[in-house]
């Protein structure tokens, strides 16, 4: 490489010169200034947040936003090699956090893990998602549970109440799908193909969920196969939406086609974009166990961190903000913002539906568990969310679409 | 007469199939004019109306960064298409009309530059302009949208070119003009119309170029329109309300549109085929 | 002539040639000498690139979704020589020399002038299942109405490539239109005076006579079409279950969702050879070197 990258300079440089004259953008700078280049693939609304933080301790954010999350993840692993690496920037938990750790790119943060844990700012649980090899990384933009939202207007127009149980949700379906209405969002492709797959693996046994993201169960078990046989068995009840349809979960809840939408907390502000209210129009209720045996009930949860790459300009910078993040004045602006669920047990969630699910989840039945989008190997990944959209499309015997995914998942586990 | 029946079917064939074209652009406008309240799936048809409209523009320039990046995608838009023209223009005049040796073979490297997916190239473009301080400069992306534009122009000013006869070119010679003089007075004016179409697609692309922009600018001052409006949408919440997205996403085409309207009238020269 | 030797204009024809070239090899060029060194390694974007010889190439081969990949990318060749290309002669030469005919192109033109978002919306409008198009074919009563025009295979690459069509016809009308307003009066006077109208004006006098933006549209066509990356990760994401899946959007896979990046440059290198060869191929017929044109008319 390195010929040619000076070759490339040189004449590059020269062709530059000869057309143009630079106008170079500022905007890297130390770690004193008080301006911190943050890049992020997410959409949120961090200019608003970042004049709260101007405020709270003088730090703002230059942000730029990557829409598409692959071709950002690649430029954030090319950013390392240069003198451009971010400041701060967002990142996924599980298995991609581990890769940028192994070749110790992000900047520790266990001081800041460890004095936010003592202050009661955020739950243990919590920071073993951030920890690889018994130290802490990045620090928590947010923490979402998954819960499922349900139209309040139709369960009341069919006198509906939210289920408890699985078998309550399945009889609240019937109803629903006799007066047609469909029970359940469920679109497939690339993301939220896993979503139903990782609600009834897990609630029917997270051991086998987990086994499933270390290799230790195989696709193809009989067990998995049950789980795939519930999913066909209600996708022939009518409970699903079509996974073909690409209008959005929120204008089909809107416009009462369905009824209830499994996601993480997040989804509020989303609702709120077509005019559903919290509270009058929809509520949220714990997804109930498939399995009434199993002892908890699992709840997935994803983290969106914020990481400082250990060879950035403004790497104390970066830090400083990460642990601000933690505070319970930045949880609280953040949730008064963003409308989800804040993980600081010291901040207040900004609606009465997520101060009580707050509550709720705190007891000690509830178990939380990484959601598959993190927790499953990236090929893995891929590989699931291509049959289990194929499985949708064309609903059938699951198992030539688990031997599918299980091929994939030989090859991996052999070489790792 | 069968040449105003021959003139009356090809209105009545281009209009058809022009409306039918314009179909999903109306169906573009009609749910840009819907709040997202009124918006819905099953009625995709239904027309829209002003208020709403008005209302998703007014977002548009008051809560999203898009309007911002406009100026500085209309300087790429314009510069970079510029240089490719010229450069593809010196290419064709080189390998056609001047006749250089092994001409094809060169005029094929420089056709080689479309050959190759994009999507490949953008990291090690990253690495490079990251290295050589081209990253995130106005400069790095004018060369890069100039050079990724020149192949295409480089392939329609050599066949253009091709089409010119060579009687044209002696005559330069025995008047004892110079190649640079050639090419500016007599080559280039002839082409207008070709020298237009590689402009005006090439200024269509840079502005409608995302993957680029994505990976090789990142403050405010380089970003152009596209990487603004993609990031309006949302998967994990946040993020503009769908209708908005769209009406930003129409918004953002109005210049390359009128682009199109206004370069129209350079192709109503050329001898008219009317009559057969 | 002695001026085809004349070291004077070679000189000169250098002075033309260099810059473009340099820009085109310095930026498009060398970034493909590394994608050649990444296709024999193991490398997840991170770290160091770890030699592996050519078992990328063999793994690639291996996955039973490369040959679907390989198949559905030469429809998209064929579809859209047929499709787009042909339809935009259609137009090219029907709005020809029409008064007002300028106007009557603008309608082919305003997709391609659409950003990437609207037209992925449009197309999402369009083609979803219950979407406008099935929502039209249901009001007027006509069949169809029930197609899952996204998830069926082939259908969905067939509902791409006309999609795809929308946006790129006004482009190939556009170049048509060059190349005819190119053509030089005095054949046609000269044929018209013979009797030629008609059909038969078009396929002995103005085709051949088309033929330097046939060459273009064509080419072009072809090498677009062997990259078609960017509506299908819109429309299927390759989907369902990879069965829509092109070249372009295996190599996407490998890349960006795995983070394998030797696997996907192997990818795309194997796509590049294809469409080189292509290129090769079909330029080498047409772009005679020296005087194409002449030929061309003659023969």
């Amino acid at each position: 490489m390195r010929p040619t990258r000076s070759a490339a300079a040189a004449a590059v440089l020269l062709l530059g010169a000869a057309a143009l004259s630079g106008c170079s953008a500022g905007g890297s700078s130390g770690a004193d200034s008080g301006e911190l280049t943050f890049i992020t693939d997410k959409t949120w609304d961090f200019d608003t947040f970042s004049a709260e933080s101007k405020k709270d301790i003088d730090v703002s954010l230059a942000t730029t936003a990557y829409a598409d999350q692959e071709a950002f993840q690649a430029f954030v692993k090319q950013s390392f090699r240069t003198n451009k690496s971010p400041g701060l920037f967002t990142w996924h938990t599980g298995g991609q956090l581990e890769e940028l750790v192994a070749e110790d790119l992000v900047a520790p943060t266990t001081d800041i893990w460890t004095k936010a844990v003592e202050n009661g700012d955020v739950a243990e649980s919590v920071r073993d998602l951030y920890t690889v090899d018994g130290e802490q990384y990045c620090t928590p933009i947010s923490v979402d549970d998954w819960v499922m939202y349900y139209d309040k207007r139709t369960f009341e127009e069919y006198g509906l109440t939210a289920p408890t149980t699985w078998e309550e949700m399945m009889t609240v379906s019937d109803t629903l799908v006799d007066n047609g209405v469909t029970p359940f969002w469920n679109a497939g492709g690339n993301p939220w193909a896993f979503v139903w797959f990782q609600i009834l693996a897990a609630g029917t046994d997270l051991d086998l969920y987990t086994g499933l993201t270390t290799g230790e169960v195989d696709w193809t078990d009989p067990e998995v196969v049950d789980v795939m046989n519930i999913w066909l068995d209600m996708k022939e009840k009518g409970y699903f939406t079509d996974p073909g349809s690409k209008v959005a979960a929120e204008t089909q809840m809107k416009d009462q086609e369905v009824a209830m939408i499994p996601f993480g907390t997040w989804y509020a502000s989303t609702l709120t974009t077509v005019g559903l209210e919290s509270g009058t129009d929809w509520g949220v209720f714990p997804i109930p166990n498939v399995n009434p045996d199993q002892e908890t009930t699992p709840v997935a949860i994803e983290t969106a961190p914020a990481c400082t790459a250990e060879n950035s300009p403004q790497k104390d910078l970066g830090l400083e903000y990460a642990e601000w993040w933690m505070s319970s004045e930045a949880q609280t602006a953040w949730s008064e913002q963003e409308g989800n669920l804040p993980y600081n047990p010291n901040a207040e969630a900004s609606t009465e539906e997520f101060q009580a699910i707050g509550a709720e989840f705190a007891d000690p039945s509830y178990e939380f568990y990484l959601r598959w989008y993190e927790a499953a190997p990236a090929p893995i990944l891929t590989a699931s969310l291509d049959q289990f959209t194929g499985f949708m499309t064309n609903p059938g015997d699951p198992t030539p679409y688990l031997e599918g995914i299980q091929q994939v998942a030989d090859e991996y586990w052999a070489g790792n | 007469m069968s040449g105003r029946i021959g003139l009356i079917t090809r209105y009545v064939v281009l209009g058809g199939l022009g409306i039918i074209w314009l179909l999903p652009i109306y169906l573009l406008l009609a749910n840009a004019g819907k709040l997202t309240s009124e918006y819905s799936g099953s009625e995709l048809w239904s027309p829209g109306n002003l208020p709403a409209l008005l209302s998703n523009v007014g977002e548009v320039f008051s809560t999203t960064d898009v309007p911002s990046g406009l100026g500085v995608t209309f300087l790429y838009a314009t510069i970079a298409p510029l240089i490719a023209v010229i450069l593809g223009a010196g290419i064709g005049f080189a390998v056609i009309v001047l006749k250089l040796k092994h001409g094809f073979f060169w005029f094929f490297v420089v056709f080689c530059g479309t050959v190759f997916p994009l999507q490949i190239m953008v990291i090690p473009l990253f690495a490079s302009f990251s290295q050589i301080g081209l990253f995130d400069t106005f400069a790095g992306m004018t060369i890069v949208y100039a050079a990724v534009a020149t192949p295409f122009s480089a392939f329609v000013m050599r066949n253009f070119f091709a089409g010119i006869a060579e009687t044209v070119f002696e005559a330069a010679v025995v008047d004892g003009a110079s190649a640079w003089r050639i090419f500016t007075r007599i080559y280039l004016p002839m082409s207008r119309s070709a020298l237009v179409v590689v402009f005006i697609l090439q200024a269509t692309w840079v502005w409608n170029d995302l993957l680029l922009a994505l990976v090789l600018t990142q403050s405010a001052s380089t970003r152009p329109v596209m990487p603004l409006l993609a990031a309006l949408q949302s998967t994990e919440g946040g993020g503009s309300a769908y209708t908005v997205v769209l009406t930003a996403a129409l918004i953002v085409s109005i210049p390359t549109a009128l682009l199109f309207m206004f370069t129209q009238r350079v192709f109503q020269r050329g001898l008219s085929l009317g009559q057969y | 002539m002695s001026r085809r030797s004349s070291t004077n204009y070679q000189r000169a024809a250098w002075g033309f040639l260099a810059p473009g070239v340099v820009a085109v090899v310095l930026v498009l060029h060398l970034p493909v000498l590394y994608t050649v060194f990444l296709s024999f390694t193991d490398f997840n974007g991170l770290g160091d690139p770890e030699f592996i010889g050519i078992d990328n190439y063999v793994r690639m081969f291996r996955d039973p979704a490369v040959l679907t990949s390989i198949t559905n990318t030469l429809l998209w060749v064929v579809g859209t020589l047929v499709v787009p290309v042909g339809l935009g002669l259609v137009v090219a030469y029907l709005a020809f020399g029409l008064p007002g005919g300028a106007w009557l192109r603008v309608p082919f033109l305003v997709p391609y002038a659409l950003s990437g978002v609207a037209v992925g919306v449009v197309f999402s409008f369009v083609l979803q299942n219950g979407g406008a198009l099935s929502q039209a074919l249901a009001f007027l009563n006509l069949p169809g109405s029930e197609l899952r025009w996204l998830q069926d295979a082939p259908l969905n690459t067939f509902a791409m490539i006309i999609a795809s069509a929308w946006q790129g016809v006004g482009v190939n009308a556009l170049l048509f239109t060059v190349g005819l307003q190119s053509i030089p009066k005095e054949p046609l006077e000269a044929a018209k005076v013979d009797g030629a109208v008609g059909w038969r004006l078009f396929r002995f006098m103005i085709w051949p006579l088309l033929r330097p933006s046939t060459t273009i549209v064509v080419g072009l066509s072809i090498v677009n079409s062997l990259k078609t990356f960017d509506i299908v990760q819109s429309m299927t994401q390759g989907g369902p279950n990879r069965v829509s899946e092109t070249l372009g959007v295996t190599m996407y896979r490998n890349t960006f969702l795995n983070s394998e990046y030797g696997l996907g440059a192997a990818v795309a290198l194997f796509l590049t050879v294809i469409t080189l060869a292509a290129s090769i191929i079909y330029l080498r017929r047409q772009l005679t070197i020296g005087e194409p044109v002449k030929k061309a008319v003659r023969s």
